[in-house]
């Protein structure tokens, strides 16, 4: 059934991203061409034009972002706790299968927006004299890493990695955020939404206190100083060692808003 | 095994109690209004028997099943307001309602939407309400379920649509399952009901079969409704 | 066909009188195939298990019968819906005497009233003639 729920999700969600995307597209064109000559010719109109294509490229950029996080809150929104929800919150799937499929669609349009990004900006730079540049600039910063790595032995791929999945992992978990957030204030009876954004900031500033707690305890303990006097570990271990954590941080983080989604969603629903 | 049970059900929002002691049950193949004032309780029971709601007390079983996953395979349910997705079209609509429901009966749908000269390619949203309103319908009865809980299915429509929904839930529903349809518009209903339960305040009032009121009374159950709940 | 209701009796009695009326006044042919119960309970708009019920007392009256998998039919028998004829004709004479005895006529008053208003209409009908 999860496999279903994220087909008719893709298809609410796919007719809002895919032109957005093709619109991505489109701009990061126009700005090549504009790029490639438009700005530097003796007529003001097409100048004038370069310019504004290059603007809207930039604003497209910027509108894919934000609407894959606004389709992501809208979809939950919308599809779960307004009048959609007599249809999706009696189908004959659980309540898990509901937020899971949400989850797995919004983190799948997050990763798509990035590689679009990128796909983007290599059409920008796209034969020209800067893409040689940047990739010039990208290969020595590799070979400064690889240095780097070669003096420290680091593993830069398995730390590259862990980054990317804590980015990934920071998304979902703040997808659950927002999740977390509009369940809780739709279970009041009345100024549902208004709720939701309080619950919201009061969850940030949740998390926020958690996570100052976490370094002052360990500052006040002498955590950290324990780890690097008694707890043998080579410079790539610890590097690991403090990546793992903050993943499982993320983890822990997603992990708590998941259980009040559900438990909102299961116990408290309170549909208008 | 009853389609419907509800045991001392109790609903309370804040310190209001919207059920109140709730037990009645609801044979399988009867097809039973649900009837009451505005403001009685009628939505709050059927959204509990959907899961929609958890009970403050007392106990409600759907086919035997608590509300919940296994119940919804077996519960058509035509929510008071339309609540079809609006962004699809008729022809994604019918999908939506096979992936999920095996006992959705597609080529039933599809010859009343074709009745009603709703092309595959329409969205629902560039429908009237009126149109959406019968659309949802035919979902909800193009399914071969085991109970239909109808909310005020003939609530703000007008008489010539009344009598294209009540021909529908007749024509459609499944023999063997229960159907339950709340409404105060009970003159209107009454021909198609086995029986009625009369809810007021947050209580059962009465549960009676509808021949037995004319027979023993000798008045419609409108007539009775007007003198039960009379102001 | 037209099905009319009313407030005062249990609604697979009426349906059972409408039915016999129908079989009566040749709307339902002597020997002809009546349609599917949902079909009959859709068009009077009433629930199916009622006009099953009005079905079956009129399977135990004889004027329908069940032929195990084609369906319901009217009885051929001739002699049999003359006898419902009657018995309609009956019920309705009764209550129009007891409304007219109600307005305070006397019996010779209400023939005589009847003879003038048959002779209006013309004399075709012979139905009355009892």
């Amino acid at each position: 059934m999860l496999r279903k729920l994220m087909k008719h999700e893709f298809r609410a969600t796919g007719r809002i991203m895919l032109p957005l995307y093709l619109v991505l597209l489109a701009t990061a064109f126009g700005a090549n061409l504009s790029a490639r000559g438009l700005l530097n010719t003796r007529y003001r109109i097409l100048d004038m034009l370069g310019v504004l294509l290059v603007m809207a490229f930039g604003i497209a950029i910027f509108a894919v972002c934000i609407m894959s996080v606004v389709v992501m809150v809208q979809r939950f929104y919308k599809n779960l706790l307004q009048d959609e929800g007599y249809v999706m919150l009696t189908l004959p799937v659980s309540v898990h299968q509901q937020v899971w499929s949400k989850l797995i669609v919004s983190a799948v349009w997050f990763a798509a927006t990035v590689a679009m990004v990128i796909a983007a900006a290599c059409i920008v730079a796209f034969d020209i004299d800067f893409i040689k540049y940047f990739f010039q600039g990208v290969g020595e910063l590799f070979g400064e890493l690889r240095k780097l790595e070669a003096y420290y032995a680091v593993n830069g791929t398995a730390i590259a990695l862990e980054v990317v999945a804590l980015c990934f992992l920071g998304c979902c978990a703040m997808c659950l955020q927002f999740y977390a957030a509009l369940a809780v204030g739709h279970s009041f009876a009345s100024h549902k939404m208004a709720w939701s954004v309080a619950f919201f900031f009061i969850f940030q500033f949740a998390v926020q206190m958690v996570t100052s707690m976490i370094v002052i305890f360990a500052d006040a303990t002498g955590l950290d100083y324990f780890l690097a006097n008694y707890v043998h570990l080579s410079y790539m271990a610890s590097i690991h060692a403090l990546m793992i954590f903050l993943i499982a941080c993320v983890v822990v983080y997603g992990a708590i808003f998941y259980v009040v989604t559900t438990y909102f969603l299961k116990k408290r629903l309170n549909l208008e | 095994m009853p389609a419907l049970e509800c045991k001392d059900l109790c609903k309370n929002y804040g310190h209001t109690a919207a059920l109140d002691h709730v037990s009645f049950s609801v044979e399988p193949g009867r097809i039973v209004g649900l009837l009451g004032p505005n403001g009685s309780g009628k939505t709050t029971l059927i959204k509990l028997a959907n899961g929609l709601l958890t009970p403050s007390g007392g106990e409600l079983t759907v086919c035997g099943l608590t509300p919940g996953r296994e119940s919804h395979a077996q519960v058509s349910y035509l929510p008071e307001r339309t609540a079809i997705p609006t962004w699809m079209s008729a022809a994604q609509l019918l999908d939506f309602y096979g992936d999920f429901y095996p006992d959705f009966r597609r080529d039933a749908a599809e010859e009343m939407l074709a009745h009603l000269n709703i092309q595959p390619r329409q969205r629902i949203k560039q429908m009237s309400k009126g149109t959406r309103e019968k659309v949802q319908l035919i979902m909800v009865m193009s399914r071969a379920a085991r109970l239909y809980l109808l909310d005020e299915p003939i609530g703000g429509v007008d008489p010539a649509t009344r009598d294209y929904i009540l021909s529908t839930i007749i024509g459609n529903y499944n023999p063997e399952a229960a159907v339950i349809l709340s409404t105060h518009l009970i003159a209107d209903v009454e021909k198609v009901l086995d029986e009625v339960i009369f809810i007021n305040q947050g209580r059962m009032v009465l549960q009676s079969s509808v021949d037995d009121i004319r027979e023993e009374k000798g008045m419609s159950v409108d007539e009775l409704f007007r003198e039960v709940f009379k102001c | 066909m037209k099905w009319l209701f009313s407030n005062d009796a249990p609604i697979y009695t009426q349906l059972i009188e409408q039915i016999k009326v129908g079989i009566v006044s040749g709307a339902f042919p002597p020997g002809e195939r009546l349609p599917s119960v949902r079909d009959l309970a859709t068009e009077a708009g009433v629930n199916p298990n009622t006009m099953q019920r009005a079905l079956a007392e009129l399977e135990r009256d004889g004027l329908v019968y069940t032929q195990r998998t084609a369906g319901r039919f009217v009885t051929e028998d001739k002699a049999m819906i003359e006898t419902a004829k009657r018995g309609l004709a009956e019920r309705h004479i009764k209550t129009f005497l007891a409304a007219m005895l109600r307005l305070g006529f006397r019996r010779e008053e209400i023939m005589s009233l009847l003879r003038q208003e048959a002779g209006e209409e013309g004399t075709d009908d012979a139905g009355f003639g009892m």
